[in-house]
Order: structure tokens, then sequence, then C-alpha cells
């Protein structure tokens, strides 16, 4: 369809728009994590770059610098108490151990079983499939429960092996669904000429199927990453003193007042990797988002 | 290679053989651990609150009674219950539509092969990965009654007047909450229907412009029907999201005011912290079999296939 120039014109600034609406709410956010206490509960209107941009922020959530130290240097008074509790360097590295180990824990599980999914024959393959769908189906809610419980009595409570089993536990029906359908991408040919020549099913999967999809078996572990990395729920109940990001973060509103500019710093910080990730995994992002069942 | 599984590949015999379950030709040792997993953190779990959910803790005697079928029967008495489905129900509804609408116009407006719409593309993948929490967090600061950015500008067009900040006043809060989603969820589509527009064939198009269809007849007879699969998909993997929704209510409302913005899972947790675990568990379970009912039915209706 051809299109006149003053409509492509038009076209191209409502899609401009669009994005820049799209793109808002995040620059606002980063924004605000960069401005002093006075510019972010300005209640006489919105301040954009009338204010003098300060780190204290970010010293304060990912340096551990104390708060009265940061207020003191940046000449403040207000607010001042409180402290250590918003130090989040810990909180990062437990995010980061939660969200790493539970996508290898993940990776190897489902591409052993999603290789069996998709080769060999076996009665019930429909069922099992179904069963572990139903996975992603449930709702996170139904599971904490029964899991805390068992969680107490296995001594997982709190824990990051809790977190990470919990976290596995959401991820692996994204893995094998996704995984299968990239190794239904592969012909079976190529196992059977790959056995016939006298290798084992084994052997078959480690040194000629597996570097075929490795670029599938990357893109399912960045997906396992962020959904670890973003998970709320299942950290927020099955944890106390261990706290992922987004969990530590919604600590921040406390009933003497939210404390914007420390959410916004480390609201930020959490964004960083999710951006280089998913940016990483473009191509395959379809894909991914809809379980393998849309290909582009 | 273990020995075993070698002497079965190549069948020579004299040598001790492996049980054929337990070699590489086998489905059971690719996928025992995943199912062990699966089994012990998932399906045990699953049994353990189906039986609390027919016991109620004794605050005497400390111990959990088997009370029947009682837990089940105050969840279809609950008003809160019934008004929690009200509530997720329409958040879901409200979603989806918007999010299907807005994520189908803006592929379409996307989806063109000139400077700059790559990188257009791209940006917008970027809410998909904001953490839902961090989401609720930036919408909350954008409509703070005081000092959100939004709410000042409502005030200063007159569209919303300050004694009734968007998320304290119960006609407005679930607005504010979809708002977040929307964001966050609208890009989802547009990826979705992106690739879809991209799977389109050819022909009919080149047949329909010969026959002189115009643009919107075009995408009405063709576009629209030719996406329904792929629609179908979208629709469901948001759907079951939609229906379990909590983050964006738990950090921005709290299910508040009152309970405007209290969904099945919102007030599942809320049950939760109060410590009555059989009830909450009988909460979470009925949605639990919503949730898998609804979308077995529509997997069926719309044949999508994983």
């Amino acid at each position: 369809m051809q299109t006149s120039r003053p409509v492509q014109i038009l076209k191209d600034i409502l899609a401009t728009l669009i994005v820049i609406v799209f793109m808002f709410p995040i620059f606002w956010w980063s924004l605000s994590s960069i401005k002093p206490y006075t510019a972010i509960f300005n209640k006489d209107g919105p301040v954009y770059f009338d204010f003098q941009p300060t780190l204290q922020n970010y010293e304060v959530t990912l340096l551990g610098k104390s708060r009265i130290e940061s207020n003191l240097e940046s000449g403040g008074t207000s607010g001042a108490g409180g402290g250590s509790s918003y130090d989040s360097r810990e909180t990062i590295l437990q995010s980061i151990i939660v969200a790493v180990g539970s996508t290898i824990l993940t990776i190897v599980l489902s591409t052993l079983a999603s290789y069996a999914l998709s080769r060999l024959p076996m009665r019930g393959k429909q069922h099992f499939l179904f069963w572990i769908l139903s996975q992603r189906f449930m709702p996170p809610i139904a599971a904490v429960i029964p899991i805390m419980f068992m969680f107490r009595d296995m001594a997982l409570l709190d824990t990051l092996t809790g977190l990470i089993i919990a976290h596995t536990l959401i991820n692996i029906p994204i893995a094998v669904l996704l995984l299968k359908s990239f190794l239904d991408d592969v012909p079976k040919e190529i196992d059977e000429a790959a056995m016939i020549d006298g290798a084992t099913r084994l052997q078959t999967f480690r040194r000629i199927i597996l570097p075929m999809i490795k670029g599938g078996v990357a893109a399912t572990a960045v997906l396992c990453f962020i959904v670890s990395w973003t998970e709320f729920l299942l950290s927020l109940y099955l944890t106390t003193s261990i706290r992922t990001l987004p969990v530590k973060i919604s600590t921040f509103v406390t009933s003497t007042g939210t404390e914007w500019g420390f959410i916004t710093a480390l609201g930020t910080s959490a964004i960083v990797p999710s951006f280089i990730f998913i940016l990483l995994v473009q191509r395959h992002l379809v894909r991914g988002l809809t379980l393998g069942s849309l290909k582009d | 290679m273990t020995q075993g599984t070698a002497v079965i590949a190549t069948g020579r015999a004299g040598v001790t053989r492996m049980p054929r379950w337990l070699t590489s030709e086998h489905p059971f040792p690719w996928l025992a651990p995943l199912a062990a997993m699966l089994a012990v953190f998932g399906l045990y779990p699953l049994i353990y609150a189906f039986v609390l959910s027919f016991q109620q803790r004794n605050r005497i005697k400390r111990v959990d009674e088997f009370v029947g079928l009682k837990n089940w029967i105050q969840l279809v008495n609950d008003d809160r219950v019934w008004n929690a489905l009200s509530v997720t129900l329409t958040y879901a509804f409200v979603a989806i539509v918007i999010e299907l609408a807005l994520g189908l116009l803006i592929a379409l407006l996307l989806d063109q092969d000139r400077k700059g719409y790559g990188l257009m593309r791209a940006l917008m993948t970027l809410p998909l990965v904001v953490p839902p929490a961090v989401t609720g967090m930036m919408f909350l600061l954008l409509e703070d009654g005081s000092f959100g950015w939004l709410s000042q500008n409502l005030y200063m067009t007159g569209l919303l007047s300050p004694e009734h900040p968007i998320l304290a006043t119960g006609s407005t809060a679930l607005m504010g909450v979809l708002l977040a989603d929307i964001w966050q969820w609208t890009p989802f589509m547009v990826l979705i229907m992106m690739a879809g527009l991209r799977s389109l064939p050819k022909e009919p198009y080149e047949a329909a412009a010969i026959d002189g269809a115009n643009a919107f007849q075009t995408f009405r007879r063709l576009t629209l029907p030719m996406l329904s699969r792929v629609m179908a998909v979208a629709v469901l993997i948001r759907g079951v999201d939609l229906f379990r929704i909590f983050d964006y209510i738990y950090v921005m409302t709290s299910g508040g005011p009152g309970t405007a913005t209290e969904s099945l899972s919102a007030y599942a947790g809320r049950i939760f912290m109060t410590g009555n675990f059989p009830y909450a568990a009988t909460l979470s379970l009925m949605t639990m079999i919503v949730v898998i009912i609804i979308a077995n039915l529509f997997v069926r209706l719309f044949k999508v296939r994983f």
C-alpha cells in the first residue's frame, strides 16, 4: 500500500509521540532519583530541570553511606534518621545470587527434559506437557502458603536456597516450553544421522544438538534471569531477612513517609540490568513471551 | 558416556546391560530430575493446600482440626470474595481490551522499514522488564495526591480536584492501578501483534488491492481474521497473568480505599497476613481452579498450541 507524504509524516509524528509517552514514566523516575528532597516533594507543580542534581540517593542505597553523613554534606537537615536500612548492597548481591542460581538450575533441568519431550517417543507426553503448562497458570499466591509450611519444615524458609527453588518453579514451565520449541526447529534427521554413526543419545545431545540451539538456550536463560530478578510475591512472603530488590524497594514505603529519593535511585539501578539483557534477546523475545507458541 | 549406554547402542553381547529405562534411549532419565523437582515443590504443596482447606486452627489446642467443607462454604458466603472476583474480572477485562486495541494500533504504526523505527521498536520493549513492583512505584510517584506529576497536571487542567486524589478515591483507584498495567503490558501486545503482522501472507493483500478494497476493508476482512490465532495466544497469556494480579495492587493501594481495588490475590494475601492459613489456602485454590478451567477452555476453543 502506498502512503502519501503528508500521511507518512503524520504517522512518523504519531509514532514518535507514542514512544515518548511510553518512555516518560521511566524518564521521570530516573530524573527523580537525582533530585534533592525538596524537588521531589514540590507541591506547587512538577520540577523538570530546575534543580541541583545530586547523587546522594545512590550513595546511600548503593554505597551504603549513612544518611545523616550524606545529608550534612549536601546541606540538608530534614528527615535524618534510620540510616543503615537503606543500604542495599547486600540486597543487590542476594538478588543476583537468587537470579543466577535459579537460572542455572532451571536451564539444567529444562534442557534435559525438553530434549526428551521433543525427541523421544513416550506415552502420556501431552499429559506431561499439560502438567508443566498448568504450573505456569498457577497463581503464585496459591503456591506460597503450602510452600511456606514445607520450607519451614525443611529449614528453607528465608534462605537463598529456598528462594532459588521457588523461582525455579516459576521458570520451569517457561524454559521447558521455550526450549522445546527451539529443539523442534532442529530436524530429527540430524539426531538419526549422528546415531547411525554410532553416537549414543546423550552424545548426540551434548555434542551435536546442544551446540545447535545454544542461541535459544542463551535467550531462555536471559528470560529466566529477568523473571527471577523482577519477581515479587514469592520473595515477599517466603523471606524476611533476605530481600530481593523489588521487595526491598517496597519496604521504603513507611508509615512515617515514603522515601522517594531512595526508592527511585534503587529502582533505577534495578531496571538497568533488565534493560541491557532485554536488548540482547530482542530477536527471540516474542517466542519467549508466548512460551514458544509464536515464532518470529 | 557410561559403559552401559554404549553397550546398548552397539548391541554387543557379553557385558552387563543396564535396564533400558535407565539408558538415554528412554525418556525417564531425561525427565526424572525435572519431574522430581515439580513433584516435590509443585505437586506436594498443592495437595497440602487442599488438605489445609478442609482444616481450621484450634487456638486452644493449637492444632489444625478437620472441619469438612467449612472453609469452602465460608468462601461462597464471603462478600469480600465476590467483591474481589468482580474487581479481578473488571480489571482483567478492561486491561485486555485496552492493551489489545492499543497494541494492535501501535504495532501497525511501528511496523515500518523507515529510519528510526528500529530504535522505537526496541524502546517500546523496555517497560516489559521493569519489575512490576517498581512499575507500581513509578505510577504511585506519578499519581501521588500532592506532588505526583500526573495529579498536578490533572489538577491544573481542572480534570481532577485535589480533594479526590486518584488512588484514594474509590471510583478512580482501580483506573489508577490499571494505568500501570496498561503501560507495562501494552508493549507485550505490540510485540506479539508485530510478529503476527510480519507472518501474514502477501497474496491475499495483492488480490484485495486488485479488487479495489480500501485500507479499512482490507484491515477488517483480511488482517483481523488472519491475526486471530496470534491474538488468542496473547489474550490467553495475558489473561492468566491478569487473573492473579497482585504486585501493582499491593504496592499502590494494598487493595484500598476500602476494598475498591482488592483482587482475589490481594485478598488472599491479606488473609495470609492475618495468619488464617487454611482460609487463605481455600481462596487461592479457588482462584487457581478458576484460572485453570478458563485457560484450558480457551486453549481448546482457540486451538492454541504449545
